[in-house]
């Protein structure tokens, strides 16, 4: 038998972007996300080896050159990039994830007033800036948004939620420019 | 009749840009700046409505929300929305307007013959009159008042419009754009603070779009240039601050032109600048169309450029309507007052002598004369002359809006000096300016809005104050000068006199309501219907509360007000549902195989919020005829299963061991690296919560399912635990639900099935034994292989990241397609474990003990677990409880139905049973109906025949009592 290839597929392969005037929603795939967690202050050290400076608070995130570190919990971080992290010791609880979220890129001036449609988290700019991320719920479903840009987010939602959350982002683009 | 005409000059009109809209079928033409109230009355139409109970006609009432009889339904088709004041409705090409509750048109209504047998319709008229004779009497007669008496009807299309909600936070928000508003948001905007305005209006402004006079004008347009000009501030219009819930937060629904938007607002602090609004006089008939307040009348001629044909008279008990007597008169309209009070202030009567406006004091009105319109009004006191009129225009004075701030539960105070009710408080973080206060005057309301916005500020914690809020240039404000002691609520009027426009209670019914003992405010409320309705009592509840106290001899303070409840106005279902309807009502969860599923013949079923595989099309064309064909492929072959709803929950760290040992009743301390074992847990009641396999995957790490429908709940579970009970454990939980997929290889061909997708791995029995795990390196990812079998033949699980099950899939489908292998859905999944006798999501309905399910040999003895102590308590070991059973049909020719009650066979059929059938399924290898079931004592009466009942459908079948395990008792399936 030839080696099989096994080829990734998402769950929003059936839908195309959303683009109008002021916003756009679309996916943004091919990241690696890697759950890493661990007790006290002995698996800190490890990581931060493998994907550069660690968040110090629950809730805030850092930009390293090859990872995007959120601190989702006190002993929790994801992180994201395009490998998972190497050489991480024992001590680090590393679980893959990287299927189980999709990446949703919401853009434009509209992005931020589509989002307060979305979830009940305070979006204005003065306030949820880039580089800020929030754990929230779109559609009754969990999601993580990460302000990437001015008025640029990231939302990553669950697989299999991810069709219904982009069809209720969607309906929402369409409400606000119809 | 026309009793309005539009002036040449004036108003807020764009005379230029002329509007066409329909008014019950007939085309109309009004102005930009219009209402649809406005644009009626410039087209003559003083007639709008009929009442609620006596179908008498209606004309505006007000120029605002408070309006109680001018409702339409707006809009058509899936689009039209009913009970909307007219003075709400901003005028746009094309509008469409409807009248209600009148046939065939409100100025000609056959309905009105209602009011020949208006006697009949006093205070507590349904209640004397509907209950009875019979117990049912009010089911009888309900269709028929509907018909009779009542407002719009909503469509029972769906609805057209699009409607959503939108979050938002702010330091400071100002509900009500009149000066009191306007000045509280220009001095937080100023200081930097975060503000949103909401104004229920289509323009901001308040009270000042009715005034005249270029210098309100000027302040008004510069203050809101320069609030356009912040950055920090928002300015919403059409959006109606509805209700004030806990924590500030504070529901605004706000109109726009293809919906309505809910705006949730957070907001640190909030100033209400609500404003006040007028009281209508109680008189005879002082409901004919052309009686207004006099507050509408003054927006209708400062605002929309409209002014009576040529008289009007004023009817008031203090100050505030003369500014509407002087401005009528300087419009060339004959103006005559008729004042309660005996001597109204110097000033006022010689600005009026200047204006040759008459003035009868001591003369309130008696009557009024007319038809459809009104003709003339009669003058009570010693003057009791009659004069000639085309609009009457009543103040009665004015009730703050004082609404918003009860709804915490703060109630309003009397206040005696302006004879209405005041906040009796503002809950933390809330302020109060203007006349919302009883501060009645622009100067007043412009200081108290600047005042609030310090106040807000320092609460906020905004240290730099803002510039002071420069006042319009206008002289200080007057005196109100209502007439207190005057008895402005007279109960002694003769004829109808409303006090509720809106319900058609009148001042008798009040008094009716008195004598017959209904004497709480709350009481009067709902023995008259007073206050209720679209409008809530905007324009009647003080005047009925101080008719009440009159007659009870109290002080209104001593009477008391009913409970201000949201909204403020009224919402619309859809509003509040928002865009949460069809589809997008809930969430639907999808397996990452549902686009192969959906491409390849599948017909899905909801469970819970996952779409399932539910059947094949190479099956069958019904899911009667599928699921046999399905399950014949798995006991005969082999068949692949999407199982990737299944709960998945990675588990890791040093104690995950010892965890899950106290989890689970049965030993996991001692599982092997590579093994699965089959667990039950309990929760802390000692009843079932949930079972699944787990597999250690490292010694510090295991990989545990769980049912579909208990996937969340366990996961929270495993959370509390180690959270709240055990914080020693160095474990921790992650969902792996999303992150793995699976599919369940089942039949006796499965292992050469396997082989066939995966040459390359070792899948005998001896490298992979019963219960055996191994993860395997293939398409570039993990596959993980467990040998695992629900159905009850030999079978595994493969798993592997989402990303890749539909390729994995795909490739084992096409390996093995030599063997016949072709897709099986959750009715044949679920049939074949009923056949083996597995218990599944409808046994563990967190009713039942692991006793209970046949399960309790599997507890460990020694160790503790979750849920234990209470197992053994003598009532959840009691011989008698409901156990499961398996169930064979015992009458061919009829059918099986899930839910039936169960009787032993000498048994009356009746009540609950001594059980109840849980599943049920055709069985391909008994080849007759067989079910599991929990019945009283359980395996105690296995053997015995007994009966099914399904009331449902009258039905009744013969069963016996069996061994739940119909298939492969031994397991040699299994382990082949």
């Amino acid at each position: 038998m030839p080696e099989v290839m096994l080829a990734a597929q998402s769950p929003l392969e059936s839908v195309s972007a959303f683009t109008a005037r002021d916003i756009s929603i679309r996916e943004e795939a091919g990241f690696t996300l890697t759950q890493v967690a661990g007790f006290g202050k002995a698996f800190e050290r490890p990581l931060a080896a493998a994907v550069g400076k660690l968040p110090a608070k629950v809730g805030a995130l850092q930009v390293n050159e090859a990872f995007t570190v959120f601190r989702t919990g006190p002993q929790q971080f994801w992180c994201v990039g395009d490998v998972p992290p190497q050489g991480l010791p024992g001590e680090c609880l590393v679980t893959p994830l990287t299927s189980s979220r999709c990446r949703i890129r919401v853009e434009g001036a509209l992005a931020r007033r589509l989002l307060a449609r979305a979830a009940a988290i305070d979006f204005d700019a003065r306030s949820f800036k880039p580089g800020h991320f929030a754990m929230t719920g779109i559609h009754h479903t969990p999601v993580l948004i990460h302000c990437v840009g001015d008025n640029a987010f990231h939302i990553y939602a669950m697989r299999t939620f991810a069709l219904a959350v982009w069809e209720w982002l969607v309906d929402a683009g369409e409400g606000m420019v119809a | 009749m026309t009793a309005f005409k539009r002036l040449d000059t004036g108003g807020r009109i764009d005379r230029s840009r002329t509007l066409t809209f329909t008014y019950d079928g007939q085309r109309l033409f009004g102005q930009v700046g219009d209402t649809l109230a406005s644009a009626l009355l410039a087209n003559g139409k003083m007639v709008v409505g009929r009442s609620f109970k006596y179908h008498r006609p209606r004309g505006f009432l007000s120029a605002g929300i408070e309006e109680a009889n001018g409702l339409f339904t707006i809009g058509e088709g899936n689009r039209a929305e009913p009970n909307i004041p007219g003075t709400m409705v901003p005028l746009v090409d094309g509008l469409v307007a409807r009248s209600q509750n009148a046939w065939p048109s409100p100025a000609f209504d056959l309905m009105a013959v209602n009011s020949l047998a208006a006697p009949l319709f006093g205070a507590g008229f349904y209640y004397k009159t509907f209950m009875g004779p019979f117990k049912k009497s009010w089911m009888f007669y309900e269709p028929f008042i509907r018909k009779a008496a009542g407002m719009g009807k909503a469509d029972a299309a769906k609805d057209g419009a699009r409607h959503d909600v939108e979050y938002g936070f702010c330091d400071v928000l100002v509900v009500g754009s009149g000066p009191a508003g306007l000045a509280a948001a220009l001095a937080a905007g100023r200081a930097g603070a975060k503000v949103i305005l909401a104004e229920q209006d289509a323009e901001p402004g308040g009270s000042l779009l009715s005034e005249s006079g270029d210098t309100l004008e000027r302040w008004r347009a510069a203050t809101l240039a320069e609030l356009q000009a912040l950055a920090n501030v928002t300015l919403l219009v059409r959006a109606t601050a509805q209700g004030i819930y806990d924590g500030n937060q504070v529901v605004v629904s706000q109109h726009l032109a293809n919906g309505q938007l809910l705006h949730v607002v957070r907001a640190r602090t909030i100033i209400l600048a609500t404003g006040a609004l007028e009281r209508p006089l109680v008189f005879s008939n002082n409901d004919r169309p052309g009686v207004m307040l006099a507050s509408a009348l003054r927006s209708y001629l400062n605002r929309f450029a409209l002014a009576p044909a040529a008289r009007a008279v004023i009817a008031t008990n203090n100050d505030s309507a003369y500014a509407t007597a002087f401005a009528l008169a300087e419009a060339g309209v004959a103006v005559t007052i008729a004042e309660e009070r005996a001597v109204p202030a110097g000033d006022l009567l010689a600005q009026a002598a200047a204006l040759g406006i008459a003035i009868f004091p001591n003369a309130g009105i008696a009557d009024t004369l007319g038809g459809n319109t009104l003709k003339a009004v009669r003058l009570k006191g010693r003057h009791s002359v009659t004069i000639e009129c085309d609009v009457l225009a009543m103040s009665g004075g004015w009730n703050p809006a004082v609404h918003l701030t009860s709804h915490g539960g703060i109630r309003p105070r009397y206040d005696e000096a302006i004879a209405a009710f005041v906040p009796g408080g503002f809950a933390d973080g809330q302020f109060g300016a203007g006349a919302m206060l009883g501060h009645f005057g622009l100067l007043a309301a412009v200081r108290d809005g600047e005042g609030a916005a310090r106040s807000a500020l320092t609460r906020c914690g905004i240290s730099k104050m803002p510039a002071a809020v420069e006042p319009p240039a206008v002289r200080d404000d007057r005196a109100y000068g209502i007439a207190v002691a005057a008895d402005p609520f007279a109960v002694t009027v003769p004829g109808k006199a409303f006090v509720d426009f809106q319900h058609d209670v009148t001042a008798k019914d009040i008094k009716v309501a008195h004598q017959e003992g209904y004497h709480s405010v709350e009481h009067l409320k709902r023995y008259t219907t007073l206050g209720m309705a679209t409008d809530q009592g905007k324009t009647s509840n003080v005047n009925a509360l101080a008719m009440m106290a009159a007659l009870r001899g109290l002080t209104p303070a001593e009477a008391g007000t009913t409970t201000f409840r949201p909204p403020f106005s009224p919402l619309t279902v859809g509003a509040l549902a928002g865009r949460s309807v069809g589809r997008h009502f809930r969430p639907t969860r999808r397996s990452p195989l549902h686009d192969w599923n959906a491409k390849n013949g599948c017909t899905f079923i909801e469970a819970g919020p996952w779409m399932r595989a539910w059947y094949y099309d190479w099956a069958g064309a019904t899911p009667q005829e599928a699921y046999v064909k399905e399950m014949e492929l798995v006991r005969k072959g082999v068949g692949l299963a999407d199982v990737s709803t299944l709960g998945k929950i990675d588990v890791q760290g040093p104690d995950a061991a010892e965890f899950l040992n106290r989890v689970y009743v049965n030993g996991f301390a001692k599982l092997p690296v590579g093994k699965a074992r089959y667990g039950v847990m309990l929760n802390d009641d000692g009843l079932v919560l949930d079972d699944g396999t787990t597999s250690r995957i490292s010694d510090t790490q295991f990989y545990m399912t769980t049912t579909t429908a208990q996937a969340g709940e366990v996961m929270s579970w495993l959370e509390y635990l180690l959270q709240c009970h055990w914080t020693d454990l160095k474990v921790h939980v992650s969902s792996l639900t999303d992150e793995w997929g699976g599919m369940a290889v089942s039949g006796p061909d499965s292992r050469k099935a396997l082989q066939l997708a995966f040459p390359d791995a070792e899948v005998s029995t001896e490298a992979l034994p019963y219960m055996g795990v191994k993860d395997i390196s293939f398409g570039g990812t993990t596959v993980r292989i467990l040998r695992l079998s629900f159905s009850g033949e030999l079978a595994y699980e493969v798993h592997c990241p989402a990303n890749f099950v539909t390729a994995l899939w795909e490739h084992i489908l096409k390996a093995a397609a030599p063997l016949g292998i072709k897709p099986y859905g959750l009715e044949a999944l679920a049939s074949l474990r009923i056949e083996k006798g597995h218990v599944a999501g409808l046994e563990l309905d967190h009713r039942n003990s692991l006793d209970d399910l046949g399960l309790g040999k599997m507890a460990a003895k020694e160790k503790p677990y979750i849920g234990k102590e209470l197992r053994l308590r003598e009532n959840m070991q009691a011989p008698e409880r409901w156990s499961l059973v398996g169930l064979e049909l015992m009458e061919p020719e009829k059918k099986l139905r899930g839910g039936s009650i169960l009787f032993a066979a000498t048994d009356e059929i009746k009540g609950h049973g001594r059980g109840y059938i849980t599943s049920v399924t055709w069985s391909t290898e008994l080849g007759k109906f067989i079910a599991l079931g929990l019945y009283n004592g359980g395996l105690r009466h296995e053997g015995e025949e007994i009966t099914a009942a399904f009331p449902l459908k009258n039905e009744q079948v013969k069963l016996k009592i069996v061994s739940p395990h119909f298939i492969d008792k031994e397991g040699a399936r299994l382990h082949a």
